[in-house]
């Protein structure tokens, strides 16, 4: 018998946050090893976060690489919970919980402008 | 800090706290980090601990997906303010915060009560038809009061992003006291909604060079480490030992980010 659509969507939510909390964690652990092969003590000068040398940094296997990409997994994944649910409702053709969804979305991306512009 | 990270774990996981509570204290007293950078390393830290609690919740079906994302738009409204607000504020006021919220927690556990927890009995106001068609209820319970709930979860998004937690404190009782929610359901939808409530202000943390990637690491994986072996364990340690032992902690934190506040002000 076929789960019903509520019980479905939340059986996919949790399977994704489960997913996204151990890649982070196995992303920050990679890190961490990194930094204890290195030498480097977490209160060493960290470099601030700029996301076009993640790349760059993970190539080269430095530490700061993985704990940057770890911490946007970890932050990334509730938001990918709110992006699933909002396809699961949007299916459902729930209009209440679509517009909640999406509103939490664009709150989401406010605090990304409100941080870029009260940072400058 | 590895080590420290699994211990605030291990105390939040066994007392139902969360780590956050701890996690600031360690960083701050322990480890002489600036308050505010603490806080987005604490923030990132309830958000791991709460993921994978949050995935099992609601496979069991205890946490309420839709009120949790109803509320967790205004908690992330809150803690959107909260992390502005945040930048704003001058270190002695935030110490001076964690040491009045310490206070709390620590008087809650003494008069006999979780901080988030009180009596069974949730209010019995009537159900009422909530706006724009929502459909909150669950299994035997009806959610009332969505409009203070609205109110409080912004209170609770602005308290997670000043002081680093994830809000429990405030998010439990408002659905379990105001909107009719039971105390079980209350808890596990609180915790579902710390993922979005901290990316909200962890973002800005993040974005204003608040989160140092070489403690955030050790310090999540402790945690997350920490609580993983405290929800295994609690049924074979006396939890009225482990609560003296914890106001202690609290009391002596308090006390100590008093002092620095203080201190640093003069």
């Amino acid at each position: 018998m076929r789960a019903p659509p509520a019980a479905d969507l939340e059986r996919r939510v949790a399977r994704l946050l489960r997913v996204g909390t151990y890649a982070s964690i196995a992303l920050l652990a990679a890190g961490v090893t990194g930094m204890a092969a290195a030498g480097r003590s977490p209160l060493d000068p960290a470099p601030r976060f700029d996301p076009a040398r993640i790349p760059a940094d993970l190539g080269a296997l430095r530490p700061e690489g993985f704990l940057w990409l770890g911490i946007v997994f970890v932050m990334a994944t509730p938001s990918a919970r709110v992006v699933m649910s909002l396809i699961g409702y949007l299916r459902e053709g729930d209009r209440a919980m679509t517009v909640v969804s999406v509103l939490i979305l664009a709150v989401i991306g406010l605090s990304v402008v409100a941080a870029m512009w009260s940072g400058a | 800090m590895l080590a420290g990270g699994v211990m605030a774990g291990v105390f939040g996981s066994l007392l139902g706290l969360g780590g956050g509570i701890l996690i600031v204290p360690l960083l701050t007293i322990g480890f002489g980090l600036p308050l505010r950078e603490a806080v987005g390393v604490s923030l990132i830290c309830v958000i791991v601990t709460s993921g994978a609690a949050a995935g099992v919740y609601l496979e069991r079906h205890v946490a309420n997906l839709r009120l949790g994302m109803t509320l967790e738009l205004f908690t992330a409204i809150g803690a959107l303010i909260g992390g502005l607000v945040a930048f704003l504020l001058s270190e002695q006021i935030l110490a001076a915060l964690f040491s009045v919220m310490l206070v709390y927690v620590a008087v809650s556990m003494i008069r006999g009560r979780d901080p988030e927890v009180d009596d069974d009995a949730a209010a019995t106001e009537p159900p009422a038809v909530q706006p724009f068609g929502l459909t909150l209820d669950g299994p035997g319970y009806a959610v009332h009061g969505l409009g203070r709930g609205a109110i409080g979860s912004i209170g609770a998004g602005v308290v997670s992003a000043l002081l680093g937690i994830g809000g429990g404190l405030i998010k439990v009782p408002v659905m379990h006291l105001v909107m009719g929610v039971p105390l079980r359901v209350a808890t596990a939808t609180s915790n579902l909604m710390i993922g979005i409530t901290a990316t909200a202000s962890a973002i800005i943390y993040l974005l204003r060079g608040g989160i140092d990637p070489f403690v955030a690491g050790p310090t999540a994986i402790g945690v997350f480490l920490g609580a993983t072996l405290g929800s295994r364990t609690a049924h074979r340690i006396d939890l009225r030992v482990l609560r003296i032992l914890f106001v202690a902690v609290l009391s002596w934190t308090a006390f100590e980010m008093i002092r620095r506040a203080l201190t640093t002000a003069a």
